[in-house]
């Protein structure tokens, strides 16, 4: 039982850092479809940078700074140059994914997978595990507690309103996207530097979108997103189990998705997004 | 001024190909020159590989053209990926089984690919008519929920007797699609595909449905003021945008490898998207565009061959091109209405 309660939380810990990333991108407007390219360049990043210099901490660092560039290219791009942010999402993707195959070439000389490099290891495991919990709950707190939370949402729900109140929904879009950017990242250093010690091509597998679907079945707030995240990756856990009672496999691989299409279609209490999420603002 | 326009982001792609190739080459040690030479004739080199970019662009045009009308309608339709993924299933899982001449089969499997394609873009255009659900979620949704739909029926239910793993038996030689050149992959559906284009063209410009698309796209509310029932034209619209996509699904398994394969797509849907921008969504250009794409496909493993460069670089471009041209002014949100 502690062993699958182990399990079940390293199998969650991406999707909640990356889950979290989304809800503080989607909470101030930005809709967020590039979280599978973040993890992915956080996990390159931070296993690049550590074969670079030989420590790890400096590669989770540079992970999840690779994660904040990245999301302050969609800020940018959300504010600046009011871009469909869904299409720029989509980009955002596949910069990531196809840069981080290339630059497995370039830094390590050989394609698939980077060699082994410094880590954190297992107590940096269970530190990362932990500080995806506790990061759900500060979210919670600075979301809905705090001065600089309610300035998030307002420009999410009504940016022309926050506009005339003094906030300008611009510069709070783009922090919240570059810090969502850099949250998300954290996922992909938890995937290849705490559960595992390299990065392979194709290591985010679609987790960026079980996030996504984590964002909007608990409802785009932190603990409910958090909550689906632990949901998700407790089935990633049971896969095993739940194999050899004769459930098909892609049943439960299908489930994040379906899931959020559910929640999506409202049944089961209506999913409703922030009423300005995706939706450019002109000043 | 619509040509200038479209020009005008041609010119924005072309210099990010350029610049950011050129980086990316001279990061990997090798002379920029060399490399987009290495690219070029990897492409147009010679007759094969000139047939096989054309392949690359055929099997880019089809859910291009489809995420194209989409976007005119206001219909961010990402899950070309998914719809195509769909229609290659149903042509490939039946093709397998269908026994018939090819002037019968061949028109059958087409057929099933685009009801495929279709059926799985209107599930999202269904989603957002009935429940208001936004059908850009749904679509990105559905493209997993594809793969998994796919993995469970050719695994299981729909097995065949010759199918191994992650990909159904081989299809009877009847339902192949002619080549055009001999002993390469290059098909009608090259043919098809240009003609799909150019009905298309007609279809957005001369025809009332195609002006209705436009208007639902353009200026939605406006549309509905003038008696257009914007449901219904989002449903048909998501439905026809799937049926193109889920056609191009069931000629890859037709013409290029004669059987439905899990990993048919290296990505075919989301490139569409950089393809329709850089067409201006406009289907001529559009052609044009995926002729482009195509030789960066194509190219870039003669190049990782010939100068050492590794090939997804051109995915990391493709992906520059998408952000930058995702602000152009033809992508127009239908909004709250």
């Amino acid at each position: 039982m502690i062993a699958f309660l182990w399990l079940m939380l390293v199998k969650s810990a991406p999707l909640v850092y990356a889950a979290l990333g989304g809800v503080l991108c989607e909470r101030s407007g930005v809709l967020n479809i590039g979280l599978e390219g973040m993890i992915a360049i956080g996990a390159f990043s931070g296993v690049a940078i550590s074969f670079a210099t030989g420590s790890a901490i400096l590669g989770a660092i540079g992970g999840v700074a690779s994660g904040a560039l990245l999301g302050a290219i969609l800020g940018i791009a959300a504010t600046r140059f009011r871009v469909e942010q869904i299409v720029a999402g989509t980009g955002i993707n596949l910069i990531a994914l196809g840069g981080a195959a290339y630059g497995l070439v370039i830094v390590f000389g050989q394609p698939g997978a980077s060699k082994e490099v410094n880590a954190l290891g297992p107590t940096g495991e269970i530190a990362m595990v932990c500080l995806a919990l506790a990061l759900a709950g500060l979210l919670h707190v600075f979301l809905y507690w705090t001065r600089a939370g309610l300035h998030v949402r307002a420009c999410g729900e009504n940016p022309r309103a926050a506009d005339v109140a003094g906030i300008n929904p611009l510069r709070v879009r783009f922090w919240a996207t570059t810090a969502g950017g850099a949250i998300a990242a954290l996922g992909g250093v938890f995937l290849a530097m705490a559960e595992l010690d390299l990065y392979s091509d194709g290591m985010s597998a679609g987790r960026g979108f079980i996030a996504l679907a984590a964002v909007i079945f608990g409802r785009w707030n932190p603990l409910g997103a958090a909550a689906a995240a632990l949901f998700f990756g407790a089935f990633e856990a049971l896969q095993f189990t739940l194999q050899r009672t004769g459930i098909p496999v892609e049943f439960m691989q299908a489930l994040p998705y379906v899931a959020a299409l559910i929640a999506l279609a409202g049944f089961a209490g209506r999913a409703r997004a922030p009423a300005a999420d995706g939706v450019p603002y002109r000043r | 001024m619509k040509l200038s326009r479209g020009a005008r982001d041609a010119a924005i792609a072309f210099g990010i190909i350029v610049v950011f190739g050129s980086l990316a080459m001279m990061l990997a040690g090798v002379n920029p020159i060399d490399g987009f030479t290495a690219l070029m004739i990897g492409a147009l080199g010679n007759v094969p590989e000139t047939a096989e970019t054309l392949v690359q662009t055929t099997s880019l045009l089809f859910p291009a053209l489809g995420i194209a009308v989409a976007f005119r309608a206001g219909l961010f339709n990402i899950g070309a990926e998914g719809q195509l993924l769909i229609g290659g299933l149903l042509a490939g899982v039946i093709g397998e089984r269908f026994i018939a001449p090819g002037i019968i089969a061949i028109p059958v499997l087409l057929l099933a690919g685009a009801v495929g394609g279709g059926f799985w873009g209107a599930l999202a255009g269904w989603l957002r008519a009935r429940f208001a659900a936004n059908e850009v979620i749904a679509t990105l949704m559905l493209n997993y929920v594809a793969i998994q739909v796919a993995a469970y029926a050719i695994t299981g239910p729909l097995k065949s007797a010759t199918g191994a793993g992650n990909e159904t038996g081989e299809l009877p030689p009847s339902a192949w699609l002619p080549t055009i050149l001999p002993d390469t992959r290059l098909t009608i559906a090259l043919v098809l595909a240009l003609a799909l284009a150019l009905f298309l063209r007609w279809m957005l410009r001369s025809t009332v449905i195609g002006y209705q698309l436009r208007a639902v796209g353009d200026a939605p509310r406006t549309a509905q003021r003038a008696g257009i029932d914007l449901a219904k034209m989002r449903f048909w619209t998501m439905a026809f945008s799937g049926a193109i996509a889920g056609f191009g699904g069931a000629t890859i398994v037709l013409g290029v490898l004669h059987r439905f394969n899990l990993a048919l797509s290296p990505g075919y849907g989301f490139i569409g998207i950089a393809v329709a921008l850089v067409g201006e969504l406009d289907p001529l250009w559009v052609t044009v565009a995926a002729f482009v794409f195509g030789i960066l496909q194509n190219g870039a493993i003669g190049m990782q061959a010939a100068a050492n460069v590794p090939r997804d670089v051109v995915t990391a471009i493709e992906g520059l091109i998408i952000l930058v041209l995702a602000g152009r002014r033809i992508i127009t949100r239908s909004g709250a209405d």
